[in-house]
């Protein structure tokens, strides 16, 4: 019986095998079309492009696809054409690794622009360090990614795979702590959603507060899915801070803001780029409120104009959202890095590795400002904008340099 | 169709609707050699003349069965023998030219909607379209046959077990190709084709056949399966993308078999079950050797996977003893907080809000591969000359535990425990007053299930490398109580095909992706209106369903006599 | 012993929202024996509804506050109510109805479809209404002069207009449940039916029109907590329903479920238990982030020594 039931498994498996084998001839006929004499490399993107985060998700594919238009435009590697391939991650790590795995058994993928979330990163990463394929995430800011476990004590890079063009909270916080002891603020109360991005940055900040001769009098958290801050507000008020230090995004920044300034709290919000949009101040985020962003103000930076001009020309139907520069830079990154794998490669998978190597020497001034990576793979961008919102919109106060 | 068009008029028209729907069939597997659209990169480039693509090629078994069933009765039936009386040749073709039909458009849909404009769609297209028309319009006019009663042969047991092997080897062969189907189109077309050419079996009665086939051969039956199971990796060419999916149905397949004795066989519905999932991810996770790991115990993988089940039921008894007191709709909602409870628990366990555990939301990454004596879990190995990768070696694993899982499961079902827990799902009180012990019984179904969900959670950790708390979420263990729902409660192949769909679809059908949980609601209310026991049924269950319908208890009885007269031909006069 | 009358005043107003939603799963649990589980939902399309008012009214920023309090708050208050008890009576005709008599299991994850349909209803479709705002993240919910961003100063109390509001509305819904329960016909066959619906049947009650009754003011009541919480908290989206709809769920239970009056005083109880647990539990347990689940904890406590509610008036055992 068994040996029977053996023999049939074999019967399927030579089905199945003749039936692969059997269309070859026509593949012939389909290559050597309208791609010229070009070789193909594509550049991939991990992001939620469905689902409640598909806004941000959407902006990181137009941004990637608008620096990938360019770059075929101005030939900027010649011999090459590039190619968006554009994966769904749900926001979801185990479909996040799907998307890596179904990229890195692509052999003309050479580099992955992507992830949005720090939790999909770390399912995805490792697909890809394992085909040697870069990645540069335009918004994971987990310190671990890039600098492990130990990321204080001992950092040790993990994956040498890994690059982001967004700051880590080590540098916003320490920034937006700066500003406000300049200020004459010497009591913060600080808030944060407990997601990655949020506790780095009010870690960071009340570090540096402290370490400048502030007080943090109060230092409470809230759940990502809260609506309702009265029992928080009036315990922080309690305290009476003269300024609230919030980490975490605009979703549940600006109604804390409003619901402050309800509760007789009427001191000033501030935030780092998650809150530095104009969606804060439409949900309640009112004049005073303050937060960093990375570079100078776009509409002063020279190099960010490609970025802003072209992605309306373009004509995309989803506007760029939060992480659509930090996107733009991550792409160019990629691309700067294959100008030079590239160019002596016979096929895109065989160049995968020195992509990876040429990653390091990748210096440029893109949408956000400086674009460079350290011996971890973060940004080294250490110039920020501390902004307000000053009658309804942002407006900068202060552009910097984090010494 | 059967009220419309009178027995009379089938009688009178017999010989022009098979030469017509002759005639269509052979319109379909001609169009095959000719282009089905201009252009390239539609479907799986149909485009071409005098070379269908591998997509055509399945596409023209339809007409071709629909060919087959209508010329051989020509031959007549007398010279055919025995085996021709207890087939439905007519209706059978009926079915194949109605897939034929619903196929092609389908295929023509897709081929308008990707080339943007259904002036892509070329001469073979056409041809296909109108000959399958044509044929779909001329079988109706076919006097009806009888009833298949193949099931009912006597077939030496030879046959079937080769009917058995043949069957698994084509679910092998179709499931290996569904995966390879890279475009959306190509994958509609061929889920449509495979669901025709099941339905126009069933309708010709080989179904009913190979059913008492494998009731009869159940462990050949269930030994193929698994072979097959375990023959797909080699069907991949090493190719990880697909192998990656199929590794996480698994793990969600394994998971919705432990929420199935709860839900399906227990009756009690518990909407926080990926809490012990979680439980059982978090605790191999800390348990591993990953840098962030929180704890100085790092067990072999043996070990944590017990303790990750016995971390589980302990949570599953501790949520399950106070609720399954008041019983009924209240556990739905506690179990559905207790869900939140575990995720915002392991959110908080970060050192922050409470001692560090978890590292709250940036959970537990760096997992290390699974190692069994030597046999890495990361490396890729080479087995009979094909390359199996890393999800592969997760996939048989997996295959493993859910080998156990059903074994479990079915010798719970057909022992003492399982008829009790029968008892109470169908009447609690009842089931008390015959002395069944409801609470210990209910509290074992709990921890039981909580338990195959942290084994199956221990492998997840180590195959996602990373564990965070945002996974758990309520939606997830909604996704698996639909997994069971829509499968067929208290079945094993059901719940199986269930998460299968679940999984793949999505993965599949991109293009609707935004639209996914919208149709998974309303695909869960419609289901509860129209086929409450699922796709595949349990007959205890269905007729729980559908009290008050006679005529399917006395089907339902029927089905089970001749059942049990297969299975003791000896004991002939069971009548009823 | 300012934060303690503080967090009190917050905790009412919290428990006020919860005892709006609770009272819908309460009556509709006393009838047809039916954890409306899709509840939660129906509280998430009344702040939708009385949103899209807004909207459809010009989007009317800069009325007085005699206008706004007398012409435009009871005007969205109706679009809401409307909305709610329409999208309520369509699953109730259309999902729960054909399977008044199949098991119970139907019926629930029947309920659970609905709620997952309309969440990605309204997340999908709300923005394709001409000039309506996208649902896909949160919406800021207007203004109304007169109550957003005012407040009482009461000794160190501040009590914010939105909070007089929402218990202002719970007492005045209260008042008008307990007339429409107890005086008017309709009322009467409710409390009928749920003590025995087949004997209510024999009496010449048409069940089907009570049950319709139940659907609609609980719809009702829920789309009141839908404005009220627009008010408080200043956003909405479609997501609100879910944490919202399970605590509301807790607070019935709290009460008793099928108990009016247990719905209010359970859902007020919950509020404030929640409010109190952030400010008087000590150490790491007592951050904000553990609420939920000291919400629920006091769920299963209550189960399991007090499994018919505080106010208990049902036999809970009913499955």
């Amino acid at each position: 019986m068994f040996k029977r039931s053996f023999k049939l498994a074999g019967v399927a498996l030579v089905a199945a095998s003749l039936a692969f084998t059997g269309c070859g001839s026509r593949t012939e006929a389909t290559t050597g079309g309208s791609a010229g004499t070009n070789k193909i490399a594509k550049i991939g993107v991990i992001a939620p492009l469905s689902g409640d985060l598909s806004a941000l998700g959407l902006g990181i594919r137009n941004s990637v696809d608008l620096a990938i238009r360019q770059a075929n435009e101005s030939k900027a590697i010649p011999g090459w054409t590039l190619e968006l391939a554009a994966e769904d991650d749900e926001a979801k790590p185990d479909i996040g690794k799907n998307a890596a795995t179904k990229l890195a058994s692509d052999d003309a993928v050479v580099g992955v622009v992507g992830t949005l979330n720090s939790s999909v990163a770390q399912s995805v990463i490792p697909v890809l360090d394992a085909a040697k394929i870069v990645q540069v995430s335009p918004a994971n800011t987990n310190p671990a990614l890039t600098k492990g476990a130990d990321y204080l004590t001992a950092p040790a890079r993990p994956n040498a795979n890994y690059f982001r063009t967004c700051t880590t909270d080590a540098v916003q916080g320490p920034f937006a702590a700066q500003y406000l002891l300049g200020e004459g603020v010497k009591k913060v109360a600080t808030i944060h959603d407990k997601k990655s991005y949020g506790q780095g940055l009010v870690s960071e900040f009340s570090k540096a507060f402290t370490a400048g001769g502030g007080t943090v009098v109060a230092a409470e958290t809230i759940n990502p899915d809260d609506k309702n801050f009265s029992a928080v507000i009036s315990k922080v008020k309690g305290a009476g801070p003269e300024a609230v230090y919030y980490g975490g995004e605009y979703p549940q920044a600006g109604p804390l803001s409003k619901q402050m300034k309800a509760a007789g709290l009427n001191v000033p919000v501030m935030g780092g780029d998650g809150i530095f949009s104009g969606e804060f101040i439409k949900l309640g985020g009112s004049d005073g409120d303050l937060a960093t962003s990375v570079g100078a103000p776009v509409d002063t930076l020279a190099s960010a104009k490609p970025f802003l001009d072209g992605y309306k020309a373009a004509g995309f139907s989803e506007g760029y959202e939060a992480y659509g520069a930090y996107s733009y830079d991550a792409a160019n990154a990629i691309i700067a890095a294959l100008k030079v794998s590239l160019a002596s490669a016979t096929d895109a998978k065989s160049a995968r590795e020195a992509t990876i190597k040429a990653m390091s020497s990748v210096s440029f001034d893109g949408a956000t400002g400086k674009v460079a990576f350290d011996e971890f793979g973060d940004s080294v961008s250490r110039v920020l904008t501390v902004y307000a919102v000053t009658s309804g919109a942002w407006a900068a106060k202060k552009t910097g340099e984090l010494k | 169709m059967r009220v419309i068009i009178s027995d009379q008029t089938k009688v009178q028209y017999r010989y022009p609707a098979r030469a017509v729907g002759i005639l269509g069939a052979v319109m379909v597997i001609v169009s095959i050699f000719l282009p089905w659209s201009y252009g390239q990169g539609a479907l799986d480039d149909v485009g071409f003349t005098g070379a269908p693509s591998p997509l055509q090629m399945f596409v023209v078994i339809l007409p071709v069965l629909v060919l087959v069933l209508l010329a051989i009765p020509l031959v007549g039936k007398q010279r055919l023998g025995k085996v021709a009386k207890v087939v439905a040749w007519n209706t059978s073709a009926k079915t194949a030219s109605i897939a034929t039909l619903v196929t092609v458009t389908i295929a023509l849909a897709a081929i308008a909607i990707e080339l943007k404009g259904l002036a892509n769609v070329e001469i073979g297209g056409w041809l296909a379209l109108i000959g399958a028309a044509l044929a779909a319009l001329a079988t109706p006019f076919l006097p009806d046959s009888p009833e298949p009663t193949l099931e009912r042969v006597k077939s030496p047991k030879w046959a079937q077990i080769v009917g058995i092997a043949v069957m698994m080897a084509a679910v092998l062969f179709a499931a290996a190709f569904a995966l390879n189907q890279t475009d959306a189109g190509a994958f509609l077309t061929y889920l449509a084709f495979l669901v025709g050419v099941v339905l126009v079996l069933r309708q010709f009665g080989v179904m009913g056949w190979i059913g008492i086939a494998g009731a009869n051969n159940n462990r050949v039956l269930v030994m193929s399966a698994f072979i097959v199971a375990f023959a797909f990796p080699f069907t991949q060419d090493g190719s990880d993308a697909n192998m990656s999916i199929a590794s996480q149905v698994l793990i969600f397949a394994a998971a919705a078999l432990g929420l199935n004795i709860v839900v399906g066989l227990v009756g009690l519905l518990d909407l926080g079950y990926i809490a012990f999932l979680g439980a059982g991810a978090f605790t191999a996770a800390v348990l591993s050797e990953s840098a962030f790991s929180t704890i100085d115990f790092h067990p072999p993988f043996i070990v944590t996977v017990l303790i990750a089940g016995a971390v589980s039921s302990l949570l599953g008894l501790l949520i399950g003893a106070p609720t399954l007191r008041v019983s009924g709709d209240y556990l739905a909602i506690v179990t559905l907080a207790f869900g939140e409870i575990f995720r915002i628990t392991m959110n908080n366990l970060d050192g922050n809000d409470g001692p560090n555990v978890t590292n709250g939301s940036n959970g537990i990454s760096g997992i290390p591969e699974l190692n069994f004596f030597g046999f890495d879990f990361g490396e890729v190995h080479t087995i009979l000359g094909v390359e199996i990768g890393r999800f592969a070696n997760y996939y048989w694993l997996m295959l493993v535990v859910i080998a156990l899982i059903i074994v479990v499961f079915m010798n719970l079902n057909y022992s003492r425990i399982g008829r009790g827990w029968v008892a109470i799902r169908e009447d609690e009180l009842a089931a008390e007053a015959m002395g069944v012990n409801t609470f210990a019984l209910k509290l074992l179904a709990f921890a039981g299930g909580a338990f195959l969900a942290g084994v199956a959670g221990a492998v997840k950790a180590h195959h996602d490398v990373s564990v965070t708390p945002d996974q758990y979420v309520f939606l997830e263990s909604a996704f698996l109580l639909a997994a069971v729902v829509l499968g067929g409660m208290g079945t094993v192949v059901g719940v199986l095909i269930g998460a299968t769909i679940l999984k793949l679809l999505p993965e599949k059908l991109r293009f609707f992706s935004d639209y996914r949980l919208l149709l998974f609601g309303l695909l869960m209310v419609i289901m509860m209106q129209f086929r409450p026991e699922g796709i595949i049924a349990d007959e205890r269950r269905q007729l729980e369903f559908h009290a008050e319908d006679e005529e399917l208890a006395e089907e339902i009885e029927e089905e089970l006599i001749t059942h049990h007269a297969h299975l003791n031909p000896e004991r002939k006069g069971f009548e009823l | 012993m300012e934060l303690f009358f503080q967090q009190l005043i917050n905790g009412l107003s919290l428990g006020a929202l919860y005892a709006l939603i609770a009272v819908g799963y309460t009556v509709v649990y006393g009838i047809v024996q039916l954890i409306n589980f899709a509840h939660g939902e129906i509280f998430m399309v009344g702040a939708f509804g009385a949103f899209g008012t807004w909207m459809i009214l010009g989007q009317p920023k800069d009325w007085s506050v005699a206008a706004s309090l007398f012409i435009l708050l009871p005007l969205m208050l109706l679009g809401g109510i409307v909305t709610s008890v329409a999208v309520a009576l369509l699953t109730e005709r259309f999902a729960y109805r054909p399977l008044r008599n199949a098991p119970r299991l139907a019926p629930l994850i029947t309920a659970i479809g609905v709620s997952v349909f309309l969440q990605e209803f309204v997340r999908l479709f709300y923005g394709r209404i001409p000039g309506f705002p996208d649902a896909k993240s949160a919406i800021a919910f207007p203004a109304i002069p007169g109550i957003s961003g005012e407040s009482i100063q009461v000794g160190g109390v501040l009590i914010q207009m939105p909070a007089v509001f929402t218990i202002g509305a719970l007492a005045v819904s209260t008042v008008f449940l307990w007339y429409f329960v107890n005086r008017t016909k309709t009322g009467r066959a409710m409390i009928a039916t749920s003590q025995d619906a087949d004997t209510a049947r024999l009496m010449g009650i048409d069940v089907d029109k009570v049950i319709v009754a139940a659907f609609g003011v609980g719809a009702g009541l829920a789309a009141i907590a839908g404005v009220a919480h627009g008010l408080s908290y200043g956003n909405i989206d479609f997501r609100m329903g879910f944490l919202a709809g399970l605590k509301a769920f807790t607070a019935a239970v709290l009460g008793g479920i099928g108990n009016i009056n247990g719905a209010v005083v359970g859902g007020l109880v919950l509020g404030i238990v929640e409010a109190m647990a952030t400010t008087f539990i000590p150490g790491q347990f007592g951050s904000s982030a553990w609420k939920d689940v000291w919400a629920f904890v006091l769920l299963i406590l209550v189960l399991v020594f007090r499994p018919q509610g505080l106010l208990g008036a049902k036999v809970v055992d009913r499955a």
